[in-house]
C-alpha cells in the first residue's frame, strides 16, 4: 500500500464519518456521532501511516509544500478534536470539524496543489522545520476548533435570546467556556511553534530573527488578535458575543496566515 | 503626573493600542515596503507622495510605528507594575481574615455547623486541605479561627512574567537597530577582512552538491578564521549552519561566479585540414601562438550573457553563463588580421571581420571561472535578549495557563453549642475540577471525627 492510497482511504473515511456526524445532527441520535467518532478514529489511522510514508519516501518532514502542509493540518486538526471531544464532550462540534477536514484533504488532493515529493531546498534542511511547523500546526488546529466553538456559541446565543433554543443543546455558556480553552492551548503552542522557533529558526537559516516578512507580520497580526481575546475577556471582562467574534476573527487571521500570505502577498516564506 | 500614570495603566490604553498596531502591520503587508519611489507612483499615482512623506513606504521602520510600539511598551510596564506590589502582597503576605459575608458572596463557597472544639475542628480542616496538597496559613483571635489554604500561588505571576518578555524583547528589538550586516563575496583562496573586527575570514574551498534532478542540494564553504594571520578555527558553513566568532555570525547566503579573471578555452581548427585541432587556455588580455604557425591569438573581452544593447553595443545581460561569449582577435607579424566574438552556445554565429583571409575556425569550448560564495555576515547585539525574552513569554504563558491559583478560606466560629464553619473557594481556572476538590475537602471535615 502506498502513500497516496493510504491518504485516499483516510479522506474516505473522514467523509463517511461527516454523513455519520451530519445523520446525527438532524436526528439527534447519540449513536449516531459515536460511529462517526469512531470512523473518524480510523481515519486518523490510516492518515497516520500516509503521513509515516511520505516521511520516508521523502526522506523529510511532511509538510514543506501545500499537499503535505494541508494534510498535516487536517491531521491535527483531527487529533485536536479527539482531544477536546473526550474532555468536553462536544459531538456537536463534530459535523463542522469534519467539514473543515474534509475540506482541507480535498484542497490538499485537487491538482492545483503540487504534490510530488520534491527534495528539501538548503534553507528548509533543518530540525527547526519539524518543530516550527508541527508545533505551529497543532496550535492552529485548536484556534479552528475555537472557530467552530464560536461560531456555534453564536447561533445558541441568538437562540437562547429568542427563547427556541433546545433543551438537548449545547448551552452557549458552556461553548463560550470551551472557546477559551481551545485558545488557552493553542494560544501558547502558537507563541512557542510560529514565533519563538520561527524567530530560532529565522536566526540559523537567514542571520535575522525579524525581517518584516509578510508572513512573519502576519503571525505577529494573529498573535496580537488573540492577546486581545486574553486580556478583553481576563482584564476588561468581556464574554461571549464579543469574545466569539474576537476568536472568529483570530482564526481568519491564522488561516490567510498560512495560505493568503503565499498567494496575495509575496516574501521570504515562498516555499510554504 | 498622576493622571499620566492613570492612563498609562489603563487596560483600554493597551487594547486601544493592539488594535491600532495590528491595523498598522496589516497596512504594511498590503503595501510593497521599501521600494523605488518611481514604483509607487506608478502604482499609487497622487497619493504615492502622501505615503512616502508618512513613512507608509517603510511602515515598520517608521518613526510614527515605533512610537506605537514604545507606548505600547510603556503601557505595558506601568500596568504590569500597577499591578504587581498588590500581588506581591497577595502571594507572600495575604490577610487572613475574611468576614463571613465576604466567603458567602464567592462562587464556591459552603456554611455548615460541627460539634467540637474550636481547636478539634480547626486540626480537622487543616487535615482536609493538607491531603489536597494545599499549604496553609492561620490565624486566630478570641473565637474565631480563619484558615487559608493556597495551591500554586506563583499561578498569579503568569502575565506578569509573559509581560516581562514582552519588553525585553521590545528592549532587543531597539538593541538590535545597532546591528551590522554586510555580504562578503568570497571566492576560493581568498582571504577577506571583516569591517570593524580585528579578524580575517579565508575561503578554503567552496562546493555546491545537486539532487539528481538538477535543484541545488547544498552549498557548503569551508572558512578559516584568520586572527593576525593565524588561523584560529575552521568550519564548514551551510545553510542553516553558520560560522560564530567573537560576536560576529557569517551565513551562507548566496553564490555566483566570479566574472573577473576567467580561464578561457578555445579550440582552433582548420578548414582544410579537419584533423587539425589546437586547444588553447587564455585568460582575458592574454595571447598565444598557434602551434605551427606564425599566428597568434588574444582575448579581448569576455562577457557571460552576450547582448547587443539599445545602442548595438555589446553588453551582458546578467551574471549567470547564459551566453558566453568571448571576443577574439589574430595576429600574424605585429598585423591584426582578423577580429570577432565567438560563442560557447552557437558556434555557427561565429563571425570574423576579416583582413586577411586565414583558414582558422575557433570554437569557444569551456570557461574556468571562479565561483564565490556569498556569506552574509551579521553582528546582533540583540539577540541574546530575545531568547531571554522568548523564555520568559513561554514560561509567563505556561504558568498563567497551567499553573493556576487555587485559594481555600475555611473560618470557624466558636458558638455556645457548635462550630459554624464557613468555607469558600476561588480559582481563576478550570473551576469544575476546583468545585470538585472543594468538595471532597468540605466533605472529608463535615465526615471528621
Amino acid at each position: 500500500m502506498n502513500e497516496s492510497t493510504l491518504f485516499l482511504i483516510s479522506f474516505v473515511l473522514y467523509i463517511i464519518a461527516a454523513v455519520f456526524y451530519f445523520a446525527y445532527m438532524f436526528s439527534k441520535k447519540d449513536s449516531l456521532a459515536k460511529t462517526g467518532y469512531q470512523i473518524a478514529f480510523l481515519g486518523l489511522f490510516f492518515h497516520t501511516f500516509a503521513l509515516v510514508f511520505r516521511t520516508i519516501e521523502s526522506g523529510h518532514a511532511p509538510f514543506t509544500n501545500m499537499y503535505e502542509s494541508l494534510s498535516f493540518l487536517a491531521w491535527s486538526g483531527i487529533c485536536a478534536y479527539i482531544l477536546i471531544e473526550s474532555k468536553y464532550k462536544i459531538k456537536k462540534a463534530g459535523p463542522y470539524l469534519m467539514l473543515i477536514v474534509i475540506g482541507l484533504m480535498a484542497l490538499a488532493s485537487s491538482p492545483l496543489m503540487p504534490s510530488e515529493a520534491v527534495p528539501l531546498m538548503p534553507a528548509l534542511q533543518s530540525y527547526w522545520l519539524v518543530l516550527h511547523v508541527s508545533v505551529t500546526m497543532f496550535g492552529e488546529a485548536f484556534f479552528a476548533i475555537a472557530f467552530i466553538t464560536s461560531i456555534m456559541y453564536l447561533i445558541a446565543h441568538s437562540r437562547e435570546k429568542k427563547g427556541t433554543a433546545k433543551e438537548t443543546s449545547l448551552s452557549a455558556a458552556k461553548l463560550d467556556s470551551i472557546s477559551y480553552r481551545c485558545i488557552a492551548v493553542g494560544f501558547p503552542l502558537f507563541t512557542l511553534g510560529g514565533l519563538v522557533f520561527g524567530m530560532v529558526w529565522a536566526h540559523e537559516a537567514w542571520g535575522r530573527y525579524w525581517s518584516w516578512d509578510p508572513k512573519e507580520v502576519w503571525s505577529f497580526i494573529t498573535w496580537s488578535v488573540f492577546a486581545l481575546y486574553l486580556h478583553t475577556r481576563v482584564v476588561a471582562g468581556w464574554k461571549g458575543r464579543r469574545s466569539a467574534v474576537i476568536a472568529i476573527i483570530g482564526f481568519l487571521a491564522a488561516l490567510f496566515t498560512y495560505f493568503g500570505v503565499n498567494y496575495v502577498l509575496s516574501g521570504l516564506h515562498s516555499y510554504a | 503626573m498622576k493622571s499620566l500614570i492613570n492612563s498609562l495603566s489603563s487596560v483600554k490604553l493597551a487594547i486601544f493600542l493592539l488594535i491600532i498596531i495590528t491595523s498598522a502591520s496589516i497596512l504594511g503587508t498590503w503595501i510593497p515596503q521599501q521600494r523605488g519611489p518611481a514604483e509607487y507612483a506608478a502604482k499609487y499615482g497622487q497619493i504615492a507622495k502622501m505615503l512616502i512623506r508618512f513613512q507608509f513606504t517603510d511602515l515598520y521602520h517608521s518613526l510614527w510605528y515605533k512610537a506605537f510600539l514604545l507606548l505600547f511598551a510603556l503601557n505595558t510596564l506601568v500596568c504590569t507594575l500597577t499591578r504587581i506590589s498588590s500581588k506581591w502582597k497577595r502571594a507572600f503576605n495575604p490577610s487572613l481574615e475574611r468576614d463571613k459575608q465576604r466567603l458567602l458572596d464567592l462562587k464556591i463557597h459552603e456554611n455548615f455547623e460541627k460539634k467540637g472544639t474550636l481547636d478539634s475542628v480547626k486540626t480537622a480542616a487543616a487535615r482536609a486541605l493538607a491531603e489536597k496538597r494545599f499549604r496553609i496559613k492561620e490565624s486566630s483571635r478570641e473565637n474565631r479561627v480563619s484558615l487559608l489554604g493556597r495551591k500554586k500561588v506563583l499561578g498569579i505571576f503568569g502575565s506578569d512574567i509573559v509581560h516581562l518578555g514582552l519588553l525585553i524583547i521590545l528592549l532587543g528589538g531597539i538593541i538590535s537597530g545597532k546591528s551590522e550586516r554586510q555580504m562578503l563575496n568570497i571566492t576560493e583562496g581568498q582571504t577577506v577582512a571583516i569591517p570593524g573586527a580585528d579578524f580575517q575570514l579565508r575561503l578554503d574551498k567552496f562546493e555546491t552538491d545537486y539532487y539528481a534532478n538538477g535543484m541545488v542540494k547544498d552549498w557548503r564553504s569551508h572558512l578559516t578564521v584568520l586572527e593576525a594571520g593565524q588561523p584560529q578555527l575552521t568550519k564548514i558553513v551551510e545553510v542553516n549552519h553558520p560560522l560564530s566568532h567573537q560576536g560576529y555570525r557569517f551565513y551562507q547566503s548566496s553564490y555566483g561566479i566570479n566574472w573577473e579573471d576567467p580561464l578561457l578555452e578555445i579550440k582552433v581548427k582548420k578548414k582544410s585540414d579537419p584533423a587539425f585541432s589546437d586547444t588553447k587556455a587564455l585568460k582575458i588580455g592574454q595571447e598565444k601562438q598557434l602551434t605551427d604557425s606564425d599566428i597568434k591569438i588574444k582575448t579581448i573581452r569576455f562577457v557571460p550573457d552576450f547582448v547587443l544593447n539599445e545602442n548595438n553595443v555589446v553588453a551582458t545581460r546578467s551574471l549567470q553563463p547564459n551566453n558566453p561569449a568571448v571576443l577574439l582577435e589574430g595576429w600574424q607579424n605585429e598585423e591584426k588580421i582578423f577580429s570577432g566574438w565567438v560563442f560557447a552556445k552557437y558556434p555557427e554565429f561565429e563571425q570574423m571581420h576579416t583582413v586577411k583571409e586565414s583558414d582558422l575556425t575557433f570554437r569557444f569550448i569551456d570557461i574556468h571561472a571562479a565561483s564565490y560564495s556569498g556569506i552574509q555576515m551579521s553582528q546582533d547585539p540583540g539577540t541574546n535578549l530575545i531568547w531571554i525574552g522568548c523564555t520568559f513569554i513561554m514560561l509567563g504563558l505556561f504558568i498563567a495557563f497551567y499553573w493556576p491559583l487555587s485559594e481555600i478560606r475555611i473560618a470557624l466560629e466558636a458558638k455556645p453549642e457548635h462550630i459554624e464553619i464557613t468555607a469558600g473557594g476561588l480559582s481563576p481556572k478550570y473551576t469544575e475540577a476546583f468545585q470538585a476538590t472543594f468538595n471532597k475537602i468540605i466533605a472529608t471535615l463535615r465526615n471528621s471525627s
